[in-house]
C-alpha cells in the first residue's frame, strides 16, 4: 500500500567520512531555499571546546542566525547531532540525538535530547552534527543514505499527514528488507498548527516488528521543522558494533559497557524496576510527598493517584524489550499494544501506544484531574501522532483549566465546551482541535505566555491573577514537578537556560527531604555542579537515566550520594577509551561549562539572558489562593511562626499568604544572587569577562555581545 | 519460640524483626540511610511520609530505594 510520491529534486554522492575516535569530523548542512547539500569540515578547535552534541548544534547555530532572528525565518537552523559517544550499542542510554532550534516558545534557543536511532545512523553515515534552514516550498523529505553514500532531496506527495502512520510509511520504503537500517523523524499536523510540536525519532523494534519513536519534545522544534515544510528526515546504516565509533582503546570501551550493563541487569530489578514500569514508579513517590502536580500545579497529591502510577501501568506495558537504543539495558521505553481509542481518526482501531512516562501521566492526568490510565495513553497516543508535546500540552491544559473554573473564560470562548478539571472527552477534543489548527484549541496550542495575553485582551481576564497560576517561565511550560517546598528546585527551574525542564537540575528530594543543602550557597553549589553534570550528556550523545536511577548498592556509603561517584568514573572511562582524551569525573564538568556559558551568553544574543528572564510564576513558589493556603495550612502556619518569627495570631489567611509571599519571593532573589555569583557571572545574570576568558569562549563574537550588555 | 524465628529480609540481609516494628523505626537500626524516602515493602512502595505508620510484618521483605533522582 505504499502510494507516497517521492520526487527527487537533488541528489548527491560522497565519500563516506572515516569515523576515528567517535568523530566524523564533518557536519551536513541541508539549505532549502536553494535546495544545497553542503558538508564542511569540524575544525579542531570548535573540537576541543564544544565537544560534540549540543555544543556542536550550538555553535552551528549562533553562526546561522543573528539576535533578530525570530523562529519562523529561513535562517533559524535545526540542527541534529548525536556526540562522540552517541551510538555505542550495549552501553546503557549510549544512543541518544540532541536537537536545537530557537523556539517559537522561547524566542531563544531550546535543546531537546531523544532516542530512536536517527543521531548514530546520521553520524556513521558520516556526519556529526546536520544543519536543515532555509524554507521549502512543497512538502520535503531528506534521505541521508549511510549504505550508498548518498543524500537525497525529495518533494512529496501523498503522505500519510500523523507521525503514526508517516514514520512506518518511510521505514518500509527506504529499507522494505531490512527496516532495522532505518530510523525517521516526523511532525505531524499538531506540530503546524500550535507552538509546541515536537519531533518523534524511530527505531525499528526487532523483537515487535514494528516502528517506535521517542519525541524530541520540548520548545517546539517540530514546529520549526513543519513550517520548513519538512515531513522527514530519514537515515539509514547498516550493521553496527561496538568497533563503530572506532575507539581510542576498545578493551577499555569493552570492560566499561560490559560493567555498566551488568550493574544495571542486576541492581534495576532491586531498585526502581524501570525495565518493567518505566518511570510510572515516581508517580506513587511524588504523590506520597506531595510533589505530583495536580489541578494545574495547586496542590501536590490525590487519592486517586493511585489508578495511574506503576501499579496499573506495570500490567498493561506489554512485555518485551524496551530500550530506545540498542541494547540499553534499562529498556525503560514502555508501551502498550492494542489499544483502541475512544475519539478520533483512529477510532475503534488498533494502535500502539508509545509510553506514557511519568511526564505524561502526571502533566495530562493528576494535573487536568484526569484519574484514568486509558485517557491518559489517549491522549499519549495522540500528542505523539499529532507532534505535540505532552508536557506543554498538560501544563497548558492545567491552565485552561483553573481558568475556566474561576471564570476567567467562559463556554462562550471554549466553543461551548466545559473545561473543567476532569472533563476527559473535552480534553482530548481540544488536542484534536488542535491537530487542526480550529476552534478553542488553536488558542491553546500558543502556549501559557501567549494565551495570558490573548485571555486578558480579548476576554478581559484578570492579568495578574494568570500571571500568578500560568505555569511557564522563558515562554516555557514547566516539566510535572511541584516546587513550593524546595527553594533549590525553582531555582533548577527558573535558572535552567531553556526554560523549566528538570533536565538541568532535579534537587526536590536532596533539598525538601533530606534538607541536604540547607545554605544559600549550598544550594548554588548544587545549581552549578548539577546542570554542568547534566549538560555533559547532551554533549556526548548519552541518556542521563543510567547515571543516577540505578546506582550501585554501596553508592549510600559515599559521601555525595547523588552524585554516584563511581557512575562519574565509568563515564570519564567511557569518554577516555572512546576520544582518547584521557579525562577524570572533573575534566567532565570542565567540558560542559564552556557550552553551558556559551548558550547563556546565546540567550543574551537573543534578546534574553538576563535576571529579568529568570522568573517563575508565583505558583511554583508558594501558594497563590486562600484555599491553597488552607489546604497546607499547618506547614505554612508552621513556617510564618517558626522560620520567619511572625505573629499570625490575628492574621486573616489571606494576610498570610501575603506575608508568605513576600518572604518566599525575598527567598528566590537571593538564591539568584548566589547562583550567578557561583557560575562567575554578574548580578544580571550575564557571564562576567573573567568567566568566559577562564572557559575558553571568548570568540570576538561573544565578547561583543557581552559588551553590548554591558559587560566588558 | 527463639529470637531467630521472627525475621524479615531487608535488601537481601536478615534483619531481627519485632512486633510493632515500623519502616520509621527499622531505619533508625542500619546505617547510612540518611538518603532512604522510599523503600518497597513486600512489592509495594512506601514513602518517607507514611514510613512512622508503616507497620512491617513479620517475614516481610523490604528493598530500600536510592536516591530519588527525578525524571
Ligand atoms: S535509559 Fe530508557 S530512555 Fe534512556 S536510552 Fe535506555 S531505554 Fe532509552
Amino acid at each position: 500500500m505504499d502510494q507516497i510520491n517521492l520526487k527527487e529534486t537533488k541528489a548527491i554522492s560522497y565519500e563516506k567520512a572515516e569515523i576515528k575516535k567517535g568523530y566524523t569530523d564533518q557536519s551536513l548542512r541541508i539549505n532549502l531555499d536553494a535546495a544545497d547539500i553542503i558538508i564542511n569540515p569540524i575544525e579542531e578547535q570548535i573540537k576541543n571546546k564544544f565537544i560534540g552534541g549540543k555544543g556542536y548544534d550550538l555553535w552551528l547555530m549562533w553562526n546561522a542566525v543573528s539576535g533578530d532572528t525570530k523562529w519562523d525565518d529561513p535562517e533559524n537552523a535545526i540542527c541534529i547531532s548525536s556526540g562522540p559517544l552517541g551510538g555505542t550499542p550495549g552501553y546503557p542510554g549510549g544512543g541518544k540525538s540532541i536537537v536545537t532550534s530557537i523556539s517559537p516558545l522561547t524566542g531563544a534557543p531550546i535543546d531537546s535530547n531523544v532516542g530512536g536511532y536517527f543521531g548514530p545512523y546520521k553520524k556513521f553515515a558520516g556526519f556529526d552534527v546536520i544543519q536543515i534552514d532555509g524554507k521549502a516550498k512543497q512538502d520535503t523529505v531528506i534521505f541521508i543514505d549511510g549504505i550508498e553514500n548518498t543524500i537525497q532531496i525529495f518533494e512529496a506527495e501523498n503522505l500519510p499527514t500523523d507521525s503514526y502512520e508517516l514514520s512506518d510509511v518511510l521505514t518500509h520504503h527506504f529499507d522494505q528488507d531490512k527496516p532495522v537500517n532505518v530510523s525517521v523523524v516526523t511532525a505531524g499536523p499538531g506540530a503546524e498548527h500550535t507552538f509546541f510540536g515536537c519531533l518523534n525519532f524511530s527505531w525499528w523494534d526487532a523483537g515487535r516488528k514494528m516502528v517506535r519513536y521517542k519525541q524530541a519534545g520540548r520548545g517546539g522544534i517540530g514546529t520549526v521543522f513543519a513550517d520548513k515544510k519538512v515531513k522527514a528526515i530519514v537515515a539509514r546504516y547498516g550493521a553496527i558494533s561496538m568497533k563503530a565509533n572506532n575507539p581510542a582503546d576498545f578493551d577499555a570501551l569493552k570492560l566499561v559497557t560490559k560493567t555498566h550493563a551488568k550493574e544495571i541487569n542486576e541492581l534495576d530489578p532491586k531498585q526502581n524496576r524501570m525495565a518493567l514500569v518505566g518511570t510510572t514508579h515516581l508517580v506513587p513517590i511524588m504523590n506520597d510527598h506531595d510533589c505530583l502536580p495536580v489541578h494545574n500545579f495547586k496542590y501536590g497529591s490525590h487519592p486517586e493517584s493511585k489508578v495511574i502510577g506503576e501499579e496499573v501501568y506495570e500490567h498493561i506495558f506489554d512485555k518485551g524489550f524496551d530500550g530506545c537504543w540498542r541494547g540499553c539495558a534499562v529498556a525503560c521505553a514502555h508501551g502498550v499494544k492494542d489499544f483502541s481509542p475512544f475519539t478520533g481518526p483512529y477510532r475503534g482501531k488498533k494502535v500502539f501506544v508509545d509510553g506514557p512516562e511519568y511526564e505524561t501521566v502526571a502533566g495530562c492526568g493528576s494535573n487536568l484531574g484526569i484519574f484514568d490510565a486509558q485517557t491518559i495513553l489517549e491522549i499519549n497516543f495522540y500528542c505523539d501522532a499529532y507532534g505535540l508535546d505532552t508536557i506543554s500540552v498538560g501544563t497548558s491544559l492545567g491552565f485552561v483549566m483553573e481558568c475556566f473554573e474561576n471564570n476567567l473564560i467562559t463556554l462562550d470562548n471554549t466553543g461551548g465546551m466545559d473545561l473543567s478539571f476532569g472533563s476527559r472527552f473535552n480534553a482530548l477534543e481540544i488536542i484534536h482541535q488542535m491537530a487542526r489548527g480550529e476552534g478553542f484549541g488553536a488558542i491553546v496550542g500558543k502556549g501559557i505566555r501567549q494565551m495570558k495575553k490573548i485571555f486578558a485582551k480579548d476576554f478581559g481576564a484578570d492579568a495578574a491573577f494568570m500571571q500568578d497560576i500560568g505555569m511557564e517561565s522563558k515562554g516555557l511550560e514547566f516539566s510535572e514537578y511541584i516546587t513550593k517546598e524546595s527553594l533549590a528546585q525553582q531555582g533548577g527551574y527558573g535558572l535552567a537556560l531553556k526554560g523549566p525542564q528538570h533536565d538541568e537540575a532535579w534537587l526536590i528530594f536532596l533539598d525538601m527531604v533530606h534538607n541536604f543543602m540547607p545554605t544559600f550557597e549550598d544550594k548554588a553549589e548544587a545549581l552549578h555542579w548539577f546542570p554542568m553534570f547534566r549538560t555533559w550528556f547532551g554533549l556526548c550523545g548519552l541518556c542521563k537515566l543510567p547515571w543516577n536511577d540505578i546506582v550501585p548498592e554501596d553508592n549510600k556509603n559515599t559521601p555525595e550520594p547523588a552524585k554516584v561517584a563511581k557512575h562519574l568514573g565509568w563515564y570519564a572511562d567511557f569518554f577516555s577509551a572512546v576520544t582518547g582524551r584521557k579525562s577524570g569525573p572533573d575534566d567532565l564538568i570542565a567540558m560542559s561549562e564552556g557550552v553551558y556559558n556559551f548558550q547563556r551568553v546565546f540567550n543574551l544574543k537573543m534578546g534574553y539572558g538576563t535576571r529579568e528572564h529568570d522568573t517563575v510564576p508565583y505558583r511554583a513558589v508558594g501558594p497563590v489562593t486562600v484555599e491553597e493556603y488552607e489546604s497546607r495550612q499547618k506547614r505554612y502556619d508552621e513556617q510564618l511562626k517558626e522560620k520567619y518569627n511572625l505573629d499570625i495570631s490575628s492574621m486573616s489567611s489571606r494576610d498570610k499568604v501575603a506575608a508568605l509571599r513576600q518572604k518566599r519571593e525575598e527567598q528566590y532573589e537571593q538564591l539568584k544572587n548566589a547562583v550567578y555569583e557561583r557560575r562567575g557571572w554578574t548580578q544580571n545574570g550575564i557571564p562576567t569577562v573573567a568567566t568566559v576568558k577562564r572557559l575558553g569562549i571568548d570568540f570576538p563574537e561573544v565578547m561583543e555581545v557581552l559588551k553590548k550588555n554591558g559587560v566588558e | 519460640m527463639g529470637l531467630n524465628n521472627f525475621l524479615i529480609e531487608v535488601d537481601e540481609k536478615q534483619v531481627q524483626w519485632s512486633e510493632n516494628m515500623t519502616i520509621a523505626s527499622l531505619l533508625e537500626t542500619l546505617d547510612n540511610v540518611e538518603f532512604c524516602s522510599v523503600v518497597r515493602l513486600n512489592g509495594k512502595l512506601v514513602s518517607s511520609p507514611k514510613f512512622t505508620e508503616t507497620i512491617i510484618m513479620d517475614n516481610s521483605k523490604i528493598q530500600l530505594l536510592p536516591l530519588v533522582a527525578g525524571g
